[in-house]
């Protein structure tokens, strides 16, 4: 009985120190974790424009760090998903260093596609939920997450239609000058042609035109657009109606409805 | 029954209460001064000073009275006590083996998980480990005094 007790006594006293040890080790390598957390970078893309967040991990303490995962979930302010990106680091191991990017796309055509005009017209921002998972030697998984908001500026903000002049062009057709304005406070220059196609208030088509646009990244721009109606027409164009906008880039296509007059 | 004279209180109860002491005076020193000392409170973004002097508390108490009551049956009773109020206490402080807290790093709040549960494991094992020895003291204890019982 006696070595049987003094058998389990030796055996607790080994896992307490087993323990002990284990949690010591651990709660000092982890204040050795080097972790460095670079700028966010917002960079435009060959279809729209990328976050990178580049970070490096300097592993000095006694464990392995694996299968670090980072994953970035990109929500508009309704919840609509516009990217979920994961960066994989599968090992970590003691003493080493790695660096790694994190690396978001938003592609702009998709967020087209999916009917966010709006983002494209009004400044608004978007919802980053960060989850962070690893495993901390192999034994104990840690988890974190958070959320952040990334400020998004719209690349045609406050885009507003003058009141149009008209004057007369030839026989047949006068020449309305519209003028157009707005704000590109989005990252990315803008530049491609801007097609309008005016429409009085019984929806009948009465001039169309066209304007070559480059706005620079955090500019205004105001110019003034041609568009060509006939003789019969030219009291419509001077009065209220509806204009078709379409914006056509190499990159994506997008079209909207303005009210004027 | 045992009479609590003077002779029974110097030969006895002092120097169980001396041990008593201090055992409880070390097992303080060692549970709760120096973790303090090697990880002082500001250098964790963490509130650990609050749980690891309950647990502290816990330790002293049982450290004391199982000096004092030590190669007794109530001794062994407090042994088994302890080794429950211990593991209940980590799976109170781990919420079951997953430890969460929320940190306010900036402007974010960071929600933190960490997955103790192979800690939790070993926690219990060591206490169960401790609990079957003083079941088994307990039963040598009987099993001497038994044994003393002079039928003549």
């Amino acid at each position: 009985m006696k070595i049987a007790i003094r058998m389990l006594s030796i055996a607790a006293v080994i896992l307490w120190i087993v323990i002990l040890l284990f949690s010591v080790t651990a709660v000092y390598s982890v204040m050795n974790l080097g972790i460095d957390v670079g700028e966010v970078e917002m960079l435009p893309s060959s279809n729209g424009i990328s976050f990178s967040l580049p970070f490096s991990i300097t592993n000095n303490g006694y464990y392995e760090l694996a299968d670090l995962n980072l994953t970035t979930c990109v929500t508009d302010q309704n919840g609509t998903v516009f990217d979920i990106t994961e960066t994989l680091v599968p090992s970590i191991p003691r003493g080493s260093n790695v660096n790694a990017t994190h690396t978001i796309s938003v592609d702009l055509d998709s967020i087209l596609s999916m009917n966010h005009v709006s983002l494209l017209l009004n400044d608004s921002s978007f919802n980053v939920e960060i989850f962070a998972g690893l495993n901390f030697a192999r034994a104990v998984p840690v988890q974190l997450s958070t959320n952040a908001t990334i400020p998004w500026g719209a690349p045609f903000a406050y885009f507003s239609i003058g009141t149009a002049s008209v004057s007369s062009h030839n026989g047949t057709h006068v020449e309305g000058t519209i003028p157009v304005s707005f704000e590109n406070h989005a990252v990315i220059d803008i530049t491609g042609t801007l097609r309008a196609e005016v429409y009085d208030d019984s929806n009948e088509h009465i001039a169309s035109g066209r304007a070559d646009i480059n706005a620079p990244s955090q500019q205004s721009y105001a110019d003034r657009l041609l568009v060509y109606a006939s003789q019969e027409d030219s009291s419509k164009l001077t009065g209220s109606g509806r204009m078709h906008v379409i914006f056509e880039t190499p990159v994506f296509v997008v079209e909207w409805w303005e009210q004027y007059g | 029954m045992v009479e609590l004279n003077t002779k029974t209180i110097l030969n006895e109860v002092f120097p169980r209460a001396l041990k008593a002491t201090v055992w409880g005076a070390l097992t303080f020193l060692v549970v709760y001064c120096l973790p303090m000392m090697l990880y002082p409170t500001d250098m964790l973004p963490l509130d650990y000073a609050t749980p690891l002097l309950q647990f502290a508390t816990i330790a002293v108490f049982f450290a004391v009275v199982g000096q004092f009551f030590s190669d007794t049956i109530i001794g062994c009773g407090f042994g088994v006590a302890k080794a429950i109020v211990v593991i209940a206490y980590f799976f109170a402080v781990s919420d079951g083996g997953v430890f969460s807290v929320t940190l306010p790093i900036s402007e974010l709040t960071v929600n933190l998980a960490v997955d103790i549960s192979i800690i939790l494991l070993m926690v219990v094992s060591v206490n169960l480990l401790n609990i079957a020895k003083n079941l088994l003291s307990a039963i040598a204890l009987l099993n001497e005094k038994t044994n003393n019982i002079d039928i003549t």
